[in-house]
């Protein structure tokens, strides 16, 4: 935090000199209180749930027939499951998992989107045609059910986190494309792209030097927004029994204990953690996303 | 109107037919054979597999099954359950019902609910009823639907009792009475406020903008100049204005209701479509499977092409390209 309150001080010294859009945009986004309160309830998260093994001693895999459903103690704080596992520690180790999921797939999707969206946008033509028409044909696809009948597929051969996330990517990056394709498409008639291009850049410079850093706000709004979609979808997925595997604790999976009757009625405190943990990370993140992109937008007034 | 019309239903048939290989080729590389449905499995007598193999004609090349499965399929020989041991067709067939009465009873729920806050933020913005609604609004938008049916479940079902938490009616009474049609009611109607509450607010917040917008415009000053109610000014002139966008969303709301749906049906244990696709996958029951994904990838296609026909009814423009 040090840093941050540097930073600022820093600004208010140059205020007079005018500032850069991006330092502007960092002033708007650290006035936001909304938006830094949920940037620090999500770094604490990421913090916790990132050194769960340091912070926490128990052992998340050993079921414990002593401990079965004990109510919340000092001893556990959230109490434990059904299995006698500690509530608090697997919400952590959840966190990780979940939170990691998020981040690859958004990561994975923000790259691929953005590629196939920048060459269609900027190529224009065949390649446009060609790659938006295989765009509409992934975005067919009801994420939701191919994710499913993927995992069936590869149920036993390959499973786990890594082909999770490879599955909601491959099916996942068609909006980022199109998003990016209809921003490059109204940039790209700018003068500055036209006297780029005659001076003889070559499109690939084109595109990473003056293409893509004028719509790099728009990305950067639309990864925020993909990650808390896909925080949601892995815990979806994990919550139905087709996400992550379920020796391996996430939220979704944690919040799947109370699809028996019994642990939904009478211990609440199995799955009333993940379920808030999981409702104010996804506010926290889209609030940041609507700060962000507050933040970016000129015409915005704070 | 109607070569758009045409255009768009032509260009769904090549990607229907790519979507039918894709799911063709998973069904291929699912452990098992996808259409050994009426081999027994009891016998295992290799002979006797491999006749039944030859006969359900597993032994083919790869394409002249994907032909045959495909012209049987476009004839609505959706192939027969392995675990029901009943054709596909009229499995579905049983549990669509459940599922239409679930999205229609939700899709009502959002209009009445997206109209009454609509109207009111969209009369009064910026007061704090506004900014109330904005709010609640955002954490519909943000809530997902499996998180706020297990709260909802555990108020409403366990601890006050106001309704079932799992089922689509209670099983003692008979099919066609009045208590029968109440029951179901009864039972749909929490995973409807689920599903519907929180597809609300993208409604909501159109409508509310829109009226916004509209009373600002000339034929308002218009109306108000001659005297008209306030009342009616907002309900009848701008309403008729406003709705009309909306009818746009209808398309994608077809979308939002097949995902919706197969996790509000987990939730319930509400036997729908939804919940026979989960259990397909789970009990390897491939023909349903295939028949569910086709139907559902179809739907997406078709809710998509809704969209795009009413944008074309709503605003002409869009036609021409």
């Amino acid at each position: 935090m040090a840093e941050v309150i540097n930073d600022t001080s820093i600004t208010k010294i140059k205020v007079q000199k005018s500032l850069s859009p991006w330092a502007v945009a960092r002033r708007k986004f650290l006035r936001n209180k909304l938006a830094m309160v949920s940037l620090f309830f999500l770094m604490t998260v990421s913090i916790l749930s990132f050194l769960a093994p340091y912070i926490t001693t128990a052992d998340i895999t050993r079921v414990n027939i002593g401990s079965m459903s004990l109510t919340p103690s000092s001893e556990h704080w959230f109490g434990t499951d059904k299995s006698g596992r500690d509530v608090f520690t697997r919400l952590l180790y959840g966190g990780r998992v979940s939170l990691l999921v998020g981040i690859s797939c958004t990561l994975l999707i923000i790259t691929f989107g953005t590629l196939i969206g920048a060459l269609a946008g900027f190529f224009g033509g065949i390649v446009d045609a060609l790659l938006m028409r295989f765009t509409d044909f992934i975005l067919n696809f009801p994420l939701l059910v191919f994710v499913i009948v993927l995992n069936a597929v590869f149920f036993g051969k390959l499973g786990g986190v890594p082909v999770l996330i490879a599955v909601i990517s491959v099916l996942g990056w068609g909006g980022v494309a199109r998003l990016v394709r209809s921003k490059i498409l109204s940039e790209k008639e700018n003068e500055y792209i036209l006297a780029a291009i005659s001076i003889g850049s070559r499109p690939a410079k084109v595109i990473m030097k003056h293409l893509l850093p004028n719509v790099l706000s728009t990305i950067i709004v639309q990864a925020t927004l993909t990650f808390a979609a896909m925080i949601v979808v892995e815990s979806g997925l994990s919550y139905l029994g087709f996400g992550v595997p379920a020796e391996t604790p996430s939220w979704g999976n944690m919040l799947a204990a109370s699809r028996e009757p019994d642990v939904l009625q009478n211990m609440p405190w199995i799955w009333i953690p993940p379920a808030l943990t999981l409702v104010i990370t996804i506010l926290s993140i889209n609030f940041i996303g609507e700060g962000i992109k507050d933040a970016l937008n000129p015409k915005s007034l704070r | 109107m109607l070569k758009y019309t045409l255009r768009r239903i032509l260009g769904m048939i090549p990607m229907l037919l790519l979507i039918s290989i894709v799911v063709f080729s998973l069904a291929l590389s699912m452990p098992g054979d996808p259409f050994g449905g009426e081999i027994d499995p009891n016998n295992t007598d290799p002979q006797y597999i491999e006749e039944m193999r030859e006969k359900a004609g597993l032994n083919d090349p790869v394409h002249v099954q994907y032909g045959r499965w495909i012209s049987n399929f476009m004839q609505g020989d959706f192939g027969e359950s392995t675990r029901y041991k009943m054709p596909v067709a009229e499995l579905i067939g049983e549990r669509m019902p459940n599922t239409l009465f679930l999205g229609i009873t939700s899709l009502v729920i959002t209009y009445i609910l997206a109209f009454v806050m609509g109207m009111y933020a969209g009369r009064k913005p910026y007061t704090t009823a506004d900014n109330l609604i904005g709010g609640v609004n955002y954490l519909g938008l943000a809530v997902p639907s499996y998180i706020a049916g297990v709260f909802a479940i555990y108020f409403f079902s366990f601890k006050l009792g106001w309704f079932p938490f799992s089922g689509s009616v209670d099983i003692t009474l008979q099919n066609g009475s009045f208590e029968y049609y109440l029951s179901r009611l009864h039972h749909v109607f929490l995973p409807a406020i689920v599903l519907g509450a929180l597809g609300t607010a993208s409604y909501t917040q159109f409508l509310r903008n829109d009226i916004i917008e509209s009373s600002r415009k000339d034929y308002v000053r218009t109306a108000r100049a001659k005297g008209t109610p306030e009342t009616k000014i907002y309900n009848k002139h701008i309403l008729r204005n406003s709705i009309i966008p909306l009818i746009t969303f209808l398309g994608f709301d077809i979308v939002t209701l097949i995902s919706g749906a197969i996790i509000t049906e987990a939730i319930f244990t509400y036997p729908g479509i939804g919940q026979l696709f989960l259990d397909s996958i789970n009990n390897r029951d491939y023909p349903v499977m295939m028949t569910l994904t086709m139907m559902f990838s179809f739907l997406v296609l078709f809710g998509n092409m809704i969209a795009d026909l009413l944008y074309g009814i709503v605003d002409p423009r869009i036609r021409v390209d």
